[in-house]
Protein backbone atom coordinates (compact mmCIF):
# COMPACT_ATOMS: atom_id res chain seq x y z
CA UNK A 1 0.00 0.00 0.00
CA UNK A 2 2.89 2.63 1.47
CA UNK A 3 4.78 1.44 -2.21
CA UNK A 4 1.95 2.30 -4.03
CA UNK A 5 0.41 5.44 -2.75
CA UNK A 6 3.41 7.64 -4.99
CA UNK A 7 2.56 5.77 -7.54
CA UNK A 8 -1.25 6.57 -7.82
CA UNK A 9 -0.63 10.39 -6.42
CA UNK A 10 2.10 10.54 -10.21
CA UNK A 11 -1.11 9.04 -11.89
CA UNK A 12 -3.76 11.40 -10.60
CA UNK A 13 -1.27 14.35 -11.10
CA UNK A 14 -0.21 13.73 -14.64
CA UNK A 15 -4.19 12.82 -15.32
CA UNK A 16 -5.30 16.11 -13.94
CA UNK A 17 -2.22 17.72 -15.82
CA UNK A 18 -3.81 16.14 -19.04
CA UNK A 19 -7.49 17.88 -17.78
CA UNK A 20 -5.88 21.00 -17.28
CA UNK A 21 -4.73 21.25 -20.52
CA UNK A 22 -7.94 20.57 -22.29
CA UNK A 23 -9.20 23.17 -19.83
CA UNK A 24 -7.26 25.78 -21.24
CA UNK A 25 -7.92 25.06 -24.99
CA UNK A 26 -12.13 25.99 -24.41
CA UNK A 27 -13.44 28.20 -26.51
CA UNK A 28 -15.73 30.96 -25.11
CA UNK A 29 -19.28 30.74 -25.76
CA UNK A 30 -21.35 33.60 -27.16
CA UNK A 31 -25.18 33.09 -26.14
CA UNK A 32 -27.22 34.24 -29.48
CA UNK A 33 -29.99 36.78 -28.31
CA UNK A 34 -33.05 36.80 -29.75
CA UNK A 35 -34.77 40.25 -29.81
CA UNK A 36 -37.61 41.02 -27.15
CA UNK A 37 -40.48 40.23 -28.71
CA UNK A 38 -38.81 38.18 -31.84
CA UNK A 39 -39.96 34.47 -32.63
CA UNK A 40 -37.56 31.26 -32.12
CA UNK A 41 -34.74 30.66 -34.41
CA UNK A 42 -34.60 28.72 -36.83
CA UNK A 43 -30.82 27.90 -36.93
CA UNK A 44 -29.83 24.93 -34.83
CA UNK A 45 -27.44 26.41 -32.51
CA UNK A 46 -26.93 23.11 -31.06
CA UNK A 47 -25.30 21.80 -33.87
CA UNK A 48 -23.14 24.61 -33.96
CA UNK A 49 -23.07 26.66 -30.53
CA UNK A 50 -21.40 30.14 -31.23
CA UNK A 51 -18.25 31.15 -29.97
CA UNK A 52 -16.06 34.10 -29.77
CA UNK A 53 -13.27 32.06 -31.09
CA UNK A 54 -15.84 30.36 -34.10
CA UNK A 55 -17.19 34.24 -34.88
CA UNK A 56 -13.71 35.54 -35.11
CA UNK A 57 -12.52 32.92 -37.73
CA UNK A 58 -15.42 33.36 -39.82
CA UNK A 59 -15.22 36.80 -40.12
CA UNK A 60 -11.69 36.09 -41.28
CA UNK A 61 -13.01 33.80 -43.66
CA UNK A 62 -15.51 36.16 -45.03
CA UNK A 63 -13.16 39.07 -45.42
CA UNK A 64 -10.64 36.22 -47.46
CA UNK A 65 -10.13 36.72 -50.41
CA UNK A 66 -8.53 33.23 -50.89
CA UNK A 67 -12.04 32.13 -51.25
CA UNK A 68 -12.50 32.70 -54.92
CA UNK A 69 -10.35 31.49 -58.10
CA UNK A 70 -8.43 34.92 -58.70
CA UNK A 71 -7.53 35.75 -54.44
CA UNK A 72 -9.49 38.85 -55.10
CA UNK A 73 -13.33 38.56 -54.24
CA UNK A 74 -14.52 37.69 -50.89
CA UNK A 75 -17.77 37.40 -49.64
CA UNK A 76 -17.39 40.59 -48.19
CA UNK A 77 -16.52 42.31 -51.50
CA UNK A 78 -20.41 41.83 -52.84
CA UNK A 79 -21.95 41.97 -48.98
CA UNK A 80 -20.94 45.02 -48.17
CA UNK A 81 -21.72 46.75 -44.26
CA UNK A 82 -22.10 50.15 -45.16
CA UNK A 83 -24.88 48.59 -47.88
CA UNK A 84 -26.66 45.87 -44.91
CA UNK A 85 -23.94 43.17 -46.46
CA UNK A 86 -25.87 43.77 -49.79
CA UNK A 87 -23.97 45.16 -53.02
CA UNK A 88 -24.13 49.02 -52.73
CA UNK A 89 -25.70 50.51 -55.60
CA UNK A 90 -25.13 47.82 -57.92
CA UNK A 91 -28.15 45.98 -59.69
CA UNK A 92 -25.71 42.79 -60.32
CA UNK A 93 -22.34 42.37 -58.49
CA UNK A 94 -18.72 42.03 -59.83
CA UNK A 95 -17.62 37.85 -60.27
CA UNK A 96 -14.59 36.36 -61.36
CA UNK A 97 -12.64 37.66 -64.50
CA UNK A 98 -15.06 40.81 -65.17
CA UNK A 99 -18.14 38.27 -64.69
CA UNK A 100 -21.82 39.55 -63.00
CA UNK A 101 -23.53 37.92 -60.75
CA UNK A 102 -27.19 36.68 -61.80
CA UNK A 103 -29.00 38.17 -59.50
CA UNK A 104 -28.51 41.06 -57.25
CA UNK A 105 -27.09 40.21 -53.89
CA UNK A 106 -28.98 40.21 -51.04
CA UNK A 107 -29.04 41.90 -47.51
CA UNK A 108 -27.13 39.72 -44.93
CA UNK A 109 -29.10 40.21 -41.68
CA UNK A 110 -31.49 38.10 -39.51
CA UNK A 111 -30.10 34.74 -41.60
CA UNK A 112 -30.87 33.08 -38.27
CA UNK A 113 -34.55 32.84 -38.88
CA UNK A 114 -34.57 31.93 -42.77
CA UNK A 115 -35.34 28.63 -43.47
CA UNK A 116 -34.10 28.45 -46.91
CA UNK A 117 -31.74 30.84 -49.01
CA UNK A 118 -31.33 32.57 -51.98
CA UNK A 119 -34.62 34.10 -54.14
CA UNK A 120 -35.56 30.71 -55.53
CA UNK A 121 -34.98 29.21 -51.91
CA UNK A 122 -32.45 26.81 -53.45
CA UNK A 123 -30.86 26.71 -50.42
CA UNK A 124 -31.92 24.29 -47.23
CA UNK A 125 -29.45 25.02 -44.51
CA UNK A 126 -27.45 28.52 -43.88
CA UNK A 127 -23.95 26.38 -43.62
CA UNK A 128 -24.45 25.51 -47.23
CA UNK A 129 -25.10 28.88 -48.64
CA UNK A 130 -21.44 29.85 -48.99
CA UNK A 131 -20.90 27.05 -51.65
CA UNK A 132 -23.17 28.50 -53.95
CA UNK A 133 -20.99 31.74 -54.42
CA UNK A 134 -17.76 30.28 -53.85
CA UNK A 135 -18.35 27.80 -56.56
CA UNK A 136 -20.52 29.44 -58.88
CA UNK A 137 -17.98 30.54 -62.09
CA UNK A 138 -19.36 33.86 -62.45
CA UNK A 139 -18.88 34.68 -59.15
CA UNK A 140 -16.23 33.15 -57.11
CA UNK A 141 -15.30 30.47 -59.18
CA UNK A 142 -13.25 28.44 -56.83
CA UNK A 143 -13.89 24.46 -55.99
CA UNK A 144 -14.01 23.79 -52.51
CA UNK A 145 -11.42 21.50 -52.71
CA UNK A 146 -8.94 24.22 -53.75
CA UNK A 147 -10.33 26.61 -50.82
CA UNK A 148 -9.78 23.54 -48.65
CA UNK A 149 -6.17 23.85 -49.51
CA UNK A 150 -5.50 26.88 -49.79
CA UNK A 151 -6.63 27.19 -46.08
CA UNK A 152 -4.38 24.56 -45.46
CA UNK A 153 -1.58 26.20 -46.50
CA UNK A 154 -2.06 29.62 -44.93
CA UNK A 155 -0.37 28.82 -41.63
CA UNK A 156 -2.55 31.30 -39.72
CA UNK A 157 -5.88 28.97 -40.49
CA UNK A 158 -4.79 26.46 -38.36
CA UNK A 159 -4.23 28.39 -34.86
CA UNK A 160 -7.80 29.89 -35.89
CA UNK A 161 -9.51 27.09 -36.71
CA UNK A 162 -8.24 25.19 -33.71
CA UNK A 163 -9.01 28.18 -31.09
CA UNK A 164 -12.48 27.89 -32.59
CA UNK A 165 -12.84 24.15 -33.24
CA UNK A 166 -10.68 22.33 -30.60
CA UNK A 167 -8.19 20.87 -33.09
CA UNK A 168 -6.29 22.25 -36.15
CA UNK A 169 -8.24 20.33 -39.13
CA UNK A 170 -10.10 22.06 -41.88
CA UNK A 171 -12.64 20.94 -43.58
CA UNK A 172 -15.84 22.21 -45.85
CA UNK A 173 -17.85 21.19 -42.24
CA UNK A 174 -15.88 23.75 -40.78
CA UNK A 175 -15.83 26.51 -42.89
CA UNK A 176 -19.43 26.41 -43.36
CA UNK A 177 -19.93 26.36 -39.34
CA UNK A 178 -17.58 29.40 -39.17
CA UNK A 179 -18.67 31.60 -41.66
CA UNK A 180 -22.31 31.06 -40.16
CA UNK A 181 -21.41 31.34 -36.86
CA UNK A 182 -20.29 35.24 -38.15
CA UNK A 183 -23.03 35.85 -40.44
CA UNK A 184 -25.69 34.90 -37.69
CA UNK A 185 -24.36 37.76 -35.97
CA UNK A 186 -26.18 40.17 -38.27
CA UNK A 187 -28.67 40.43 -36.87
CA UNK A 188 -30.56 43.87 -37.24
CA UNK A 189 -33.39 45.01 -34.83
CA UNK A 190 -32.17 48.44 -34.14
CA UNK A 191 -33.98 50.85 -36.70
CA UNK A 192 -35.68 53.76 -35.66
CA UNK A 193 -39.19 51.57 -36.41
CA UNK A 194 -37.55 49.55 -33.58
CA UNK A 195 -37.14 52.07 -30.96
CA UNK A 196 -40.32 53.45 -31.89
CA UNK A 197 -41.82 49.88 -30.93
CA UNK A 198 -39.70 49.65 -27.95
CA UNK A 199 -41.02 53.21 -26.95
CA UNK A 200 -37.80 54.90 -26.95
CA UNK A 201 -38.44 57.12 -29.48
CA UNK A 202 -41.64 58.06 -32.15
CA UNK A 203 -42.89 58.40 -35.33
CA UNK A 204 -42.94 61.97 -37.05
CA UNK A 205 -46.01 62.60 -38.56
CA UNK A 206 -45.57 61.05 -42.34
CA UNK A 207 -43.96 58.30 -41.08
CA UNK A 208 -46.77 57.69 -39.07
CA UNK A 209 -49.29 57.92 -41.73
CA UNK A 210 -46.31 55.68 -43.53
CA UNK A 211 -46.41 53.53 -41.26
CA UNK A 212 -50.47 53.10 -41.13
CA UNK A 213 -50.86 52.66 -44.87
CA UNK A 214 -47.97 50.26 -44.81
CA UNK A 215 -50.25 48.04 -42.50
CA UNK A 216 -53.32 47.83 -44.97
CA UNK A 217 -51.15 47.36 -48.43
CA UNK A 218 -47.93 45.92 -47.37
CA UNK A 219 -48.06 44.09 -44.49
CA UNK A 220 -49.66 40.76 -45.86
CA UNK A 221 -46.12 40.13 -47.21
CA UNK A 222 -43.53 42.32 -45.83
CA UNK A 223 -45.01 41.05 -41.80
CA UNK A 224 -43.01 42.82 -38.90
CA UNK A 225 -40.49 41.70 -37.18
CA UNK A 226 -38.45 40.50 -40.74
CA UNK A 227 -40.84 42.56 -43.10
CA UNK A 228 -40.88 39.37 -45.20
CA UNK A 229 -42.77 36.35 -44.87
CA UNK A 230 -40.14 34.63 -46.30
CA UNK A 231 -42.34 33.25 -49.19
CA UNK A 232 -41.65 33.01 -53.01
CA UNK A 233 -44.53 35.25 -54.81
CA UNK A 234 -44.95 36.50 -58.40
CA UNK A 235 -45.23 40.25 -58.08
CA UNK A 236 -45.78 41.04 -62.07
CA UNK A 237 -42.16 41.75 -62.49
CA UNK A 238 -41.60 40.31 -66.53
CA UNK A 239 -39.02 38.15 -67.12
CA UNK A 240 -35.54 39.55 -68.59
CA UNK A 241 -34.20 37.95 -71.73
CA UNK A 242 -30.71 38.69 -70.88
CA UNK A 243 -31.37 36.39 -67.31
CA UNK A 244 -34.55 34.30 -68.31
CA UNK A 245 -34.67 34.23 -64.58
CA UNK A 246 -37.53 32.00 -63.89
CA UNK A 247 -37.32 31.82 -59.82
CA UNK A 248 -38.58 29.62 -57.50
CA UNK A 249 -39.65 27.24 -60.95
CA UNK A 250 -35.63 26.51 -61.32
CA UNK A 251 -35.62 24.24 -57.74
CA UNK A 252 -39.43 23.41 -58.16
CA UNK A 253 -39.97 22.42 -62.27
CA UNK A 254 -43.14 23.29 -61.01
CA UNK A 255 -44.67 25.61 -63.64
CA UNK A 256 -46.92 27.27 -61.23
CA UNK A 257 -43.96 28.64 -59.59
CA UNK A 258 -42.78 30.29 -62.77
CA UNK A 259 -41.46 33.78 -61.73
CA UNK A 260 -41.83 33.48 -58.55
CA UNK A 261 -38.87 34.83 -56.06
CA UNK A 262 -38.96 35.07 -51.93
CA UNK A 263 -40.29 38.10 -50.73
CA UNK A 264 -36.71 39.83 -49.27
CA UNK A 265 -36.80 41.94 -46.11
CA UNK A 266 -37.28 45.69 -46.35
CA UNK A 267 -35.25 46.03 -42.96
CA UNK A 268 -32.72 49.00 -44.34
CA UNK A 269 -34.31 49.04 -47.50
CA UNK A 270 -33.16 52.75 -47.95
CA UNK A 271 -29.61 51.65 -48.25
CA UNK A 272 -29.93 48.67 -50.36
CA UNK A 273 -31.08 49.95 -53.75
CA UNK A 274 -31.18 48.76 -56.54
CA UNK A 275 -33.98 46.32 -55.99
CA UNK A 276 -35.77 43.50 -56.64
CA UNK A 277 -34.15 40.10 -57.84
CA UNK A 278 -32.14 41.68 -60.65
CA UNK A 279 -31.93 44.91 -59.32
CA UNK A 280 -33.74 46.33 -62.10
CA UNK A 281 -35.28 49.35 -60.00
CA UNK A 282 -33.11 52.34 -59.25
CA UNK A 283 -35.09 53.58 -56.48
CA UNK A 284 -37.94 52.78 -54.13
CA UNK A 285 -40.56 55.30 -56.37
CA UNK A 286 -39.53 53.28 -59.21
CA UNK A 287 -40.53 50.04 -57.00
CA UNK A 288 -43.70 51.82 -56.04
CA UNK A 289 -44.68 52.91 -59.54
CA UNK A 290 -44.28 49.45 -60.81
CA UNK A 291 -46.70 48.08 -57.73
CA UNK A 292 -49.53 50.21 -59.23
CA UNK A 293 -49.26 50.64 -62.81
CA UNK A 294 -46.56 48.30 -64.36
CA UNK A 295 -47.27 45.25 -62.90
CA UNK A 296 -47.63 42.48 -65.44
CA UNK A 297 -50.79 40.09 -64.68
CA UNK A 298 -49.67 36.32 -65.67
CA UNK A 299 -50.82 33.11 -64.47
CA UNK A 300 -48.80 32.79 -61.35
CA UNK A 301 -49.20 36.76 -60.32
CA UNK A 302 -49.50 36.75 -56.78
CA UNK A 303 -53.46 36.26 -55.64
CA UNK A 304 -53.38 39.64 -53.55
CA UNK A 305 -51.96 41.52 -56.45
CA UNK A 306 -54.45 40.76 -58.77
CA UNK A 307 -55.68 44.04 -58.81
CA UNK A 308 -52.37 45.41 -58.36
CA UNK A 309 -52.02 48.01 -55.60
CA UNK A 310 -53.48 51.23 -55.98
CA UNK A 311 -51.18 53.84 -53.99
CA UNK A 312 -51.83 57.89 -54.55
CA UNK A 313 -48.75 59.77 -55.18
CA UNK A 314 -49.55 61.07 -51.34
CA UNK A 315 -49.40 57.66 -49.95
CA UNK A 316 -46.33 56.31 -51.87
CA UNK A 317 -44.68 59.66 -50.26
CA UNK A 318 -45.58 58.92 -46.58
CA UNK A 319 -44.55 55.03 -47.37
CA UNK A 320 -40.93 55.77 -48.26
CA UNK A 321 -41.09 57.73 -45.08
CA UNK A 322 -42.12 54.96 -43.26
CA UNK A 323 -39.56 52.37 -44.96
CA UNK A 324 -36.77 54.98 -44.50
CA UNK A 325 -37.43 54.08 -40.67
CA UNK A 326 -36.23 50.42 -41.07
CA UNK A 327 -32.82 51.74 -41.53
CA UNK A 328 -30.47 50.70 -38.29
CA UNK A 329 -27.62 52.60 -38.47
CA UNK A 330 -25.90 51.03 -35.50
CA UNK A 331 -26.20 47.60 -37.66
CA UNK A 332 -24.58 49.71 -40.84
CA UNK A 333 -21.84 50.72 -38.38
CA UNK A 334 -21.06 48.07 -36.14
CA UNK A 335 -17.27 47.49 -35.53
CA UNK A 336 -17.60 43.64 -34.77
CA UNK A 337 -19.16 43.00 -38.27
CA UNK A 338 -16.19 44.67 -40.03
CA UNK A 339 -13.57 43.55 -41.64
CA UNK A 340 -10.22 42.06 -39.24
CA UNK A 341 -7.81 45.07 -39.25
CA UNK A 342 -9.58 47.40 -41.34
CA UNK A 343 -12.37 48.27 -39.28
CA UNK A 344 -15.66 50.59 -40.21
CA UNK A 345 -14.24 53.35 -41.63
CA UNK A 346 -14.91 52.61 -45.47
CA UNK A 347 -18.24 54.75 -45.58
CA UNK A 348 -20.85 54.40 -48.43
CA UNK A 349 -20.68 57.42 -50.94
CA UNK A 350 -23.75 59.72 -50.95
CA UNK A 351 -26.75 58.74 -52.77
CA UNK A 352 -29.70 59.94 -53.74
CA UNK A 353 -32.35 57.18 -54.13
CA UNK B 1 2.98 -11.77 -0.87
CA UNK B 2 1.06 -8.70 0.42
CA UNK B 3 1.38 -7.22 -2.82
CA UNK B 4 -0.16 -10.06 -4.47
CA UNK B 5 -3.03 -9.75 -2.60
CA UNK B 6 -3.62 -6.29 -3.43
CA UNK B 7 -2.90 -6.86 -7.05
CA UNK B 8 -5.62 -10.01 -7.18
CA UNK B 9 -8.41 -7.52 -8.99
CA UNK B 10 -6.17 -6.30 -11.26
CA UNK B 11 -5.21 -9.53 -12.42
CA UNK B 12 -8.66 -10.59 -12.72
CA UNK B 13 -9.44 -7.34 -14.75
CA UNK B 14 -6.23 -8.55 -17.23
CA UNK B 15 -7.85 -12.09 -17.74
CA UNK B 16 -11.34 -10.71 -18.22
CA UNK B 17 -9.85 -7.65 -20.76
CA UNK B 18 -8.01 -10.67 -22.55
CA UNK B 19 -11.23 -12.69 -22.82
CA UNK B 20 -13.04 -9.45 -24.17
CA UNK B 21 -10.34 -8.71 -26.54
CA UNK B 22 -10.84 -12.47 -27.78
CA UNK B 23 -14.39 -11.38 -28.28
CA UNK B 24 -13.78 -8.85 -30.35
CA UNK B 25 -11.49 -11.13 -32.40
CA UNK B 26 -14.12 -12.99 -33.93
CA UNK B 27 -15.47 -9.76 -35.42
CA UNK B 28 -15.63 -10.71 -38.97
CA UNK B 29 -15.43 -8.06 -41.54
CA UNK B 30 -17.61 -8.88 -44.71
CA UNK B 31 -15.73 -6.92 -47.76
CA UNK B 32 -18.04 -5.86 -50.72
CA UNK B 33 -16.53 -5.58 -53.95
CA UNK B 34 -18.37 -3.92 -57.25
CA UNK B 35 -17.58 -4.88 -60.29
CA UNK B 36 -18.40 -2.50 -63.07
CA UNK B 37 -19.29 -3.80 -66.56
CA UNK B 38 -21.53 -2.32 -69.55
CA UNK B 39 -22.86 -6.16 -70.92
CA UNK B 40 -20.21 -8.28 -71.96
CA UNK B 41 -17.44 -5.68 -71.65
CA UNK B 42 -15.08 -4.71 -68.52
CA UNK B 43 -16.25 -0.61 -67.92
CA UNK B 44 -12.73 0.69 -68.36
CA UNK B 45 -12.49 4.62 -68.11
CA UNK B 46 -11.95 6.44 -71.67
CA UNK B 47 -12.10 3.24 -73.33
CA UNK B 48 -14.60 3.16 -76.42
CA UNK B 49 -17.66 0.65 -75.28
CA UNK B 50 -20.97 -0.03 -76.31
CA UNK B 51 -24.30 0.87 -74.70
CA UNK B 52 -26.95 -1.84 -75.23
CA UNK B 53 -28.81 0.31 -78.24
CA UNK B 54 -25.71 0.07 -79.91
CA UNK B 55 -24.62 3.57 -79.72
CA UNK B 56 -20.66 4.11 -79.25
CA UNK B 57 -19.76 5.85 -76.11
CA UNK B 58 -16.85 6.49 -73.67
CA UNK B 59 -17.06 7.09 -70.07
CA UNK B 60 -15.03 9.47 -68.24
CA UNK B 61 -16.97 9.33 -64.77
CA UNK B 62 -19.04 6.71 -63.02
CA UNK B 63 -19.78 6.89 -59.58
CA UNK B 64 -22.10 6.67 -57.02
CA UNK B 65 -23.22 6.57 -53.17
CA UNK B 66 -24.50 3.13 -51.29
CA UNK B 67 -25.67 3.80 -48.17
CA UNK B 68 -27.81 2.69 -45.01
CA UNK B 69 -26.59 -1.02 -45.56
CA UNK B 70 -28.64 -3.43 -43.47
CA UNK B 71 -27.04 -6.95 -42.94
CA UNK B 72 -29.26 -9.87 -42.99
CA UNK B 73 -28.22 -12.44 -40.61
CA UNK B 74 -28.95 -16.01 -40.72
CA UNK B 75 -31.82 -16.17 -38.06
CA UNK B 76 -33.39 -13.38 -40.39
CA UNK B 77 -32.65 -10.29 -38.34
CA UNK B 78 -31.72 -7.34 -39.67
CA UNK B 79 -28.83 -5.19 -38.37
CA UNK B 80 -28.89 -1.87 -39.95
CA UNK B 81 -24.97 -0.59 -40.10
CA UNK B 82 -24.71 2.75 -38.14
CA UNK B 83 -23.40 5.58 -40.36
CA UNK B 84 -22.82 3.64 -43.38
CA UNK B 85 -22.06 6.29 -46.58
CA UNK B 86 -19.55 5.17 -49.37
CA UNK B 87 -18.90 6.72 -52.63
CA UNK B 88 -17.85 4.43 -55.11
CA UNK B 89 -15.98 5.38 -57.73
CA UNK B 90 -14.67 4.22 -60.82
CA UNK B 91 -11.71 5.95 -60.80
CA UNK B 92 -10.78 4.99 -57.46
CA UNK B 93 -10.21 1.45 -57.53
CA UNK B 94 -10.08 1.55 -53.15
CA UNK B 95 -13.33 2.70 -53.37
CA UNK B 96 -14.96 -0.22 -54.92
CA UNK B 97 -14.10 -2.46 -51.59
CA UNK B 98 -16.01 -1.81 -48.79
CA UNK B 99 -15.93 -3.19 -45.33
CA UNK B 100 -18.25 -3.78 -42.66
CA UNK B 101 -17.70 -5.10 -39.63
CA UNK B 102 -20.19 -7.65 -38.34
CA UNK B 103 -20.22 -10.33 -35.98
CA UNK B 104 -22.78 -13.30 -36.17
CA UNK B 105 -22.43 -16.64 -37.83
CA UNK B 106 -23.40 -16.30 -41.37
CA UNK B 107 -24.97 -13.31 -43.34
CA UNK B 108 -28.34 -14.43 -45.84
CA UNK B 109 -28.98 -10.97 -47.05
CA UNK B 110 -28.19 -7.07 -47.21
CA UNK B 111 -29.93 -4.24 -48.33
CA UNK B 112 -28.83 -0.90 -49.08
CA UNK B 113 -29.46 2.78 -50.63
CA UNK B 114 -28.21 4.04 -54.13
CA UNK B 115 -28.34 7.82 -52.71
CA UNK B 116 -27.92 9.27 -49.64
CA UNK B 117 -31.62 9.37 -47.15
CA UNK B 118 -33.46 12.71 -46.76
CA UNK B 119 -31.67 13.30 -43.30
CA UNK B 120 -28.31 13.92 -44.82
CA UNK B 121 -29.65 16.03 -47.38
CA UNK B 122 -30.95 18.98 -45.31
CA UNK B 123 -28.53 18.94 -42.05
CA UNK B 124 -26.15 21.17 -43.27
CA UNK B 125 -22.54 20.49 -44.68
CA UNK B 126 -21.86 16.54 -44.20
CA UNK B 127 -17.98 15.48 -43.66
CA UNK B 128 -15.89 12.11 -44.82
CA UNK B 129 -17.93 10.54 -48.18
CA UNK B 130 -20.49 13.45 -47.73
CA UNK B 131 -18.23 16.11 -47.64
CA UNK B 132 -19.72 18.36 -50.52
CA UNK B 133 -16.02 18.44 -51.79
CA UNK B 134 -16.50 15.68 -53.18
CA UNK B 135 -18.08 16.99 -56.13
CA UNK B 136 -21.35 15.06 -56.02
CA UNK B 137 -23.40 17.85 -54.20
CA UNK B 138 -25.20 20.73 -55.97
CA UNK B 139 -24.47 23.77 -54.35
CA UNK B 140 -27.40 26.08 -55.98
CA UNK B 141 -30.17 23.27 -55.63
CA UNK B 142 -29.20 21.95 -52.21
CA UNK B 143 -28.52 17.90 -52.22
CA UNK B 144 -26.41 15.45 -53.21
CA UNK B 145 -25.91 13.90 -56.86
CA UNK B 146 -26.89 9.92 -55.92
CA UNK B 147 -24.60 8.79 -58.90
CA UNK B 148 -23.01 10.02 -61.78
CA UNK B 149 -22.34 9.13 -65.09
CA UNK B 150 -20.41 11.29 -67.71
CA UNK B 151 -18.61 10.89 -71.11
CA UNK B 152 -19.11 11.10 -74.72
CA UNK B 153 -20.72 9.62 -77.49
CA UNK B 154 -21.14 9.90 -81.04
CA UNK B 155 -24.78 9.56 -80.55
CA UNK B 156 -25.13 12.64 -78.21
CA UNK B 157 -26.38 15.72 -80.05
CA UNK B 158 -24.91 18.29 -77.57
CA UNK B 159 -21.47 20.22 -78.09
CA UNK B 160 -19.05 18.18 -77.76
CA UNK B 161 -20.79 14.72 -77.94
CA UNK B 162 -21.05 14.62 -74.44
CA UNK B 163 -23.42 13.16 -72.10
CA UNK B 164 -23.75 14.03 -68.40
CA UNK B 165 -26.26 12.42 -65.82
CA UNK B 166 -26.37 13.76 -62.77
CA UNK B 167 -29.57 11.82 -60.57
CA UNK B 168 -30.23 13.16 -57.28
CA UNK B 169 -33.11 14.36 -55.40
CA UNK B 170 -34.24 14.06 -51.96
CA UNK B 171 -37.49 15.78 -51.52
CA UNK B 172 -40.72 13.94 -51.84
CA UNK B 173 -41.86 13.30 -55.64
CA UNK B 174 -38.51 13.42 -57.14
CA UNK B 175 -36.57 11.07 -54.67
CA UNK B 176 -34.31 9.29 -56.47
CA UNK B 177 -32.57 6.94 -53.98
CA UNK B 178 -33.64 3.37 -54.73
CA UNK B 179 -33.60 0.42 -52.26
CA UNK B 180 -31.72 -2.52 -53.22
CA UNK B 181 -32.41 -5.67 -51.51
CA UNK B 182 -30.02 -8.75 -52.54
CA UNK B 183 -30.48 -12.33 -50.87
CA UNK B 184 -26.85 -14.04 -50.48
CA UNK B 185 -27.13 -17.56 -50.99
CA UNK B 186 -23.44 -18.45 -49.76
CA UNK B 187 -20.44 -16.47 -49.34
CA UNK B 188 -17.27 -17.10 -49.91
CA UNK B 189 -14.72 -17.98 -47.21
CA UNK B 190 -13.28 -14.93 -46.80
CA UNK B 191 -16.51 -13.07 -46.95
CA UNK B 192 -16.23 -11.21 -49.87
CA UNK B 193 -19.28 -10.42 -51.29
CA UNK B 194 -19.08 -9.16 -55.04
CA UNK B 195 -21.47 -7.29 -56.69
CA UNK B 196 -21.86 -6.57 -60.22
CA UNK B 197 -23.20 -3.40 -61.36
CA UNK B 198 -24.07 -3.58 -64.92
CA UNK B 199 -24.27 -0.34 -66.88
CA UNK B 200 -26.85 -1.59 -69.64
CA UNK B 201 -29.19 -1.14 -67.40
CA UNK B 202 -28.59 2.46 -66.61
CA UNK B 203 -29.91 2.49 -69.93
CA UNK B 204 -32.96 0.09 -70.42
CA UNK B 205 -33.74 -1.26 -67.02
CA UNK B 206 -37.07 0.16 -66.50
CA UNK B 207 -37.20 2.67 -68.92
CA UNK B 208 -35.41 2.88 -72.45
CA UNK B 209 -33.49 6.07 -72.13
CA UNK B 210 -31.04 6.73 -75.16
CA UNK B 211 -28.02 9.06 -75.33
CA UNK B 212 -29.24 10.26 -78.92
CA UNK B 213 -32.18 11.26 -77.07
CA UNK B 214 -31.84 12.62 -73.93
CA UNK B 215 -28.10 13.38 -73.83
CA UNK B 216 -28.15 15.47 -70.33
CA UNK B 217 -30.02 15.14 -66.76
CA UNK B 218 -28.72 17.57 -63.93
CA UNK B 219 -31.70 17.84 -62.09
CA UNK B 220 -33.34 16.31 -59.66
CA UNK B 221 -37.31 15.58 -61.34
CA UNK B 222 -39.39 13.84 -63.65
CA UNK B 223 -36.13 11.99 -65.63
CA UNK B 224 -33.61 12.25 -62.99
CA UNK B 225 -36.43 9.96 -61.23
CA UNK B 226 -36.46 7.63 -64.89
CA UNK B 227 -33.18 7.05 -64.28
CA UNK B 228 -33.25 5.72 -60.55
CA UNK B 229 -35.98 3.38 -61.63
CA UNK B 230 -33.29 2.02 -64.01
CA UNK B 231 -30.62 2.24 -61.61
CA UNK B 232 -32.44 0.31 -58.90
CA UNK B 233 -31.48 -2.52 -60.79
CA UNK B 234 -28.03 -2.43 -61.75
CA UNK B 235 -26.91 -4.71 -58.36
CA UNK B 236 -27.22 -8.16 -58.57
CA UNK B 237 -24.88 -10.73 -56.90
CA UNK B 238 -21.87 -12.37 -58.62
Amino acid sequence: MKKLTPILLVFFSILSGIAWIDFSNTTHPVIFKVPKGWPAPVYDFKSNPLTQEGIALGKQLFYDGQLSKDGKISCGSCHQQFGAFATFDHALSHGYNNAQTSRNAPALQNLAWQKTFMADGGINHLDLQPLAPLTAPNEMAESIENVIRKLKADTHYASLFKAAFGDPLINTERLGKALSQFILTLVSANSKYDQVMRGEASFILPEQLGYEIFQKKCVSCHPPPFFSDFNFRNIGLPIDNFLKDKGRMKITNNPKDSLLFKVPSLRNIAITAPYEHDGRFNSLLNVLEHYRKNMVLGPTTDSLLKNRLPLSNFEIGQIRAFLNTLTDSSFLQEPKFAAPGIGNNRKAPIHEH
Amino acid sequence: MRLIKYLKPFIKLFFIAVLFGSFCADNKNLIIKFHHIIGVQQLVLNDSLENSFGEKIVVTKFKYYISNITLINEKKESIPIHNSYFLIDEADSASKKISIPFKWKKITGIEFLVGVDSIKNCSGIQTGALDPMLGMFWTWNSGYIFAKLEGSSTASTVAGHYFTYHIGGYKAGENAARKIKLSIPSISKNNTLNIQVDLNKWFTAVNDIRISQTPICNNPGALAMQFADNYAHLFTIK
